[in-house]
């Protein structure tokens, strides 16, 4: 009996001591050379105005995609597909409003989920945009470069969105990802060389849109935590 | 399969509409030829927009209600709703309000006669993508600088933006563009993309009224909003006549000065400005002789110099050199004694062999050595003498300066191995010289050996100096001349030789090759040398007087000098001269002539 208490006893300081090992331990950080620094640390609003940078750079990028397929592989008069914004190709798990007002009402915790939901959502199309985009003849460098960048950027992004989440809201995210497509139109083989073109198409258009819904959504809430009653509906 | 069916609707919507959507500049301007037709939408601020359509050639359609719009959202709701609000004040306007505004998602519009069931148009769009901004406000100007010349300033143009859009909660996110141009002119300059707003503008000038304004559109897309309305940008040009008249002033004040300078400069230094630009051509000139000789007209000293001149002239031996040169006393039957000298001259035959005169003209003058006043040394002058056989290869005597006579008299004792030499550390000779060369020696290769000249000429001490080598340097104004007196003492100072067949005069060389004479200059013997040439001749043997003349008895084919033998062998040489011109080296008495020498000349 003693000896199962003092087994409890030992467990418990062990624990103990690496909960606040993990505590006291800071993050290891690593500056350009690979060396190990003391972590810098930075304010809530600078690390937004960083994720707001993000999405905006992000957001024009996409657009001058979109405009560079456009002109290279889509024929003129398809050209008006861009402003029809594109057709939905895959549905989310909670609609996301589109209106001002409905908008301004959302709370900052959904606000920073929708934005999270979005990221993770295109990080898997965007690496398929870059094969698919690869298997045409005279693609562009800039195109691939670009898209090749924004897969980037959206790791990047996300990486803030998540601490910021744990700093905003206090939470911690457990599972990196959850969402999952309840679509993959990819998967089927399409041989015809229009309809590809016009899926990647949409697929860009559709990805400005919501490039543009992050960036929105980060905007007003950093309106938020600078000046809540100017953001609020009038 | 979702899929497939949304790319199907999409080109059915392409097939059916054709109206704003392929032409986002088309707004407003109805096109009359057609029928009813949407003629643009348009958003001010991203959160209501409007539509406006026109009844085109149906003019039975004009009247309100004939013409009805309905939308359709594609997100959620596939029902054709209709317009929410048709606007009272302006004809054939559909307005849509905040709530019924969503962005991010497609509408559609149709434009239908219901009476008559027709679809007339329809199109589909964005909001975001039909969205024009309003033109910024409170656009205004302040003076950044005004450069030195006070012909260009800059300025500093600042905005707000349009108070429409949320530009604070980030709703709208707008870049600006500024344009001016300058007044009543035509074409604006367009500046680059501003996110903020302010933007500066260079390079303007003063004394030109500007014109300039600003319009602003969404940040990634492509509509721009309507100009705001100009402003007028103008500075007056400061008068600053005062700053620049100085400076004028001290210009023209400067260059006077400068060009005053100048002129001064020239003037002074005039003289070596002319040289510098106009060199001065040299005259022609002759080196040594001085111009102003010739106009003062003194002719002995011109003759010298133009004689001077072809003294090293390479040709000037070829033609009778030696004619010039020895003077020979053919008419003085005193030279008999001499024959001694002669023999010992032609000393070589007594050798048996014998040698001719090689009278070979030489390039090298030996003038130059007997105008040398510098006597060498006793050793050289007794090297001279008979006794001396010819020695040395290429041994022009008279032909060397001084410099040769020390060889000479190296030779010489060299050649007397046992009989050492002594030489008179007295050279009193040295300073009274004589103005007359003292042959005494001929080498083989025809260089002439000079030997040094008695001036006391005591038979005892010529006994003593026969080994001494005393040159008498006689120079002459013209030539090398061995004296008569010299070449007496010489022939004197000769003892008695052996052979006076030997024409040639030897030095005490019996017992060594025979002498070959060359060069232009008589050779005097200095002894009969016999007493000098055998090893059993006293330590310090001394030369016998020799004479400083000799005479030349003939010249051999080679152009060689037959001396007489010194007088102390008068028997030596009885012969005729003439008897052996043609042949051999006897010695003929008397001087030899010029005829002569034709004779001999092959």
């Amino acid at each position: 009996m003693n000896r199962v208490k003092v087994l409890q006893a030992w467990l418990w300081c062990v624990s103990l001591w690496s909960c606040w090992l993990s505590h006291a331990i800071p993050l290891d950080c690593k500056d350009e050379t690979g060396s190990l620094i003391q972590c810098t640390s930075i304010s809530q609003e600078k690390l937004l105005d960083r994720v707001i940078q993000h999405a905006e750079l992000i957001y024009r990028v996409s657009e001058e995609s979109c405009t560079l397929f456009e002109d290279m592989f889509v024929p003129y008069p398809l050209h008006a597909l861009r402003n029809q914004g594109g057709t939905v190709w895959h549905t989310k798990p909670f609609p996301i409003p589109g209106s001002k007002t409905e908008i301004q009402q959302i709370s900052d915790k959904w606000l920073l989920h929708s934005v999270l939901m979005l990221v993770q959502s295109w990080m898997e199309p965007l690496i398929y945009l870059q094969t698919t985009l690869n298997r045409y003849d005279d693609a562009p460098d800039a195109l691939l470069n670009k898209t090749k960048w924004v897969s980037d950027k959206l790791l990047s992004l996300e990486q803030g969105v998540v601490v910021l989440i744990r700093k905003m809201l206090d939470e911690g995210i457990l599972t990196p990802s959850v969402f999952e497509h309840t679509l993959t139109p990819y998967d089927e083989p399409s041989p015809e060389v229009l309809e590809s073109i016009l899926r990647d198409y949409n697929l860009l258009i559709c990805f400005k849109k919501d490039a543009h819904k992050m960036e929105t959504f980060l905007k007003l809430l950093k309106c938020r935590q600078s000046n809540k009653l100017s953001c609020l509906s009038y | 399969m979702a899929y497939s069916l949304s790319l199907g609707l999409l080109y059915l919507g392409l097939l059916c509409g054709n109206g704003l959507v392929s032409a986002r500049s088309e707004l407003f301007t109805p096109d009359p030829s057609r029928g009813p037709h949407f003629t643009g939408c348009r958003s001010r601020e991203q959160e209501t927009f409007r539509c406006w359509w026109s009844a085109g050639i149906f003019q039975n359609l004009t009247e309100p209600g004939a013409l009805r719009v309905f939308y359709q959202t594609k997100n959620f709701l596939s029902e054709w709703q209709e317009c929410p609000d048709y606007t009272r004040t302006v004809k054939n306007e559909c307005y849509f309000n905040k709530t019924f505004t969503q962005i991010w998602t497609s509408y559609c519009i149709q434009l239908r006669s219901v009476r008559e069931n027709i679809t007339y148009d329809e199109a589909c769009f964005t909001v975001e993508n039909i969205v024009h901004p309003d033109p910024p406000i409170g656009l205004n100007w302040t003076l950044l600088n005004v450069s030195r010349s006070g012909l260009h300033f800059d300025v500093l143009v600042r905005w707000a933006p349009p108070p429409s859009a949320d530009v604070q909660m980030g709703w709208m996110s707008l870049v600006y563009q500024v344009q001016y141009r300058v007044r009543n002119n035509s074409h604006w300059e367009m500046l680059d993309l501003e996110s903020g707003t302010q933007q500066s503008i260079y390079g303007l000038h003063t004394d030109k009224e500007y014109e300039v304004r600003v319009r602003c559109k969404m940040s990634a897309f492509d509509n721009f909003g309507e100009f705001s309305g100009s402003i007028i940008v103008h500075v007056a040009q400061i008068p600053s006549k005062e700053s620049t008249f100085p400076t004028t002033l001290v210009l023209i004040f400067g260059v006077i000065g400068v060009v005053i300078l100048l002129v001064l400069l020239i003037f002074s230094q005039q003289q070596r400005l002319m040289v510098i630009f106009l060199p001065p051509i040299p005259a022609p000139k002759i080196k040594g002789i001085d111009p102003e000789l010739l106009k003062n007209g003194k002719l002995d000293q011109l003759n010298s110099l133009l004689s001077s001149q072809d003294m090293y002239k390479p040709d000037f031996y070829h033609e009778d050199p030696w004619v010039e040169f020895i003077q020979l006393d053919l008419d003085d039957p005193a030279e008999k004694n001499e024959s001694s000298d002669t023999q010992h001259l032609l000393g070589v035959s007594r050798s048996g062999s014998s040698h001719v005169l090689n009278f070979k003209s030489d390039d090298d003058s030996g003038r130059a050595s007997c105008y040398d006043p510098e006597i060498p040394n006793p050793e050289d002058l007794a090297s001279l003498l008979p006794g001396h056989s010819g020695r040395g290869d290429n041994h022009p005597l008279v032909s060397r300066s001084s410099s040769s006579i020390p060889d000479l008299g190296v030779q010489q004792t060299k050649e007397v191995e046992e009989t050492p030499i002594q030489t008179q550390p007295a050279v009193p000779s040295w300073v009274n010289m004589d103005f007359l060369c003292q042959v005494s020696d001929f080498t083989p290769a025809g260089g002439v050996v000079l030997s040094p000249g008695q001036l006391n000429s005591s038979p005892e001490k010529k006994k003593e100096e026969e080994n001494e080598k005393k040159i008498q340097f006689q120079l002459l104004s013209d030539g090398a001349y061995t004296s008569e007196n010299t070449a007496r003492q010489l022939s004197a100072s000769v003892p008695p030789s052996p052979g006076p067949e030997q024409g040639y005069q030897t030095f005490p060389t019996q017992a060594v090759e025979g002498n070959l004479w060359n060069g232009e200059y008589l050779v005097s013997t200095s002894d009969s040398q016999t007493p000098y040439l055998l090893p059993e001749a006293p330590p310090a043997p001394i030369l016998p007087p020799v004479s400083d003349y000799t005479v030349v008895q003939e010249v051999d084919a080679q152009h060689s000098l037959l001396l007489n033998p010194p007088s102390s062998q008068p028997a030596i040489c009885p012969h005729s001269p003439n008897k052996h011109l043609p042949a051999m080296p006897t010695m003929p008495m008397g001087y030899l002539t010029p005829d002569l020498l034709g004779n001999l000349t092959p």
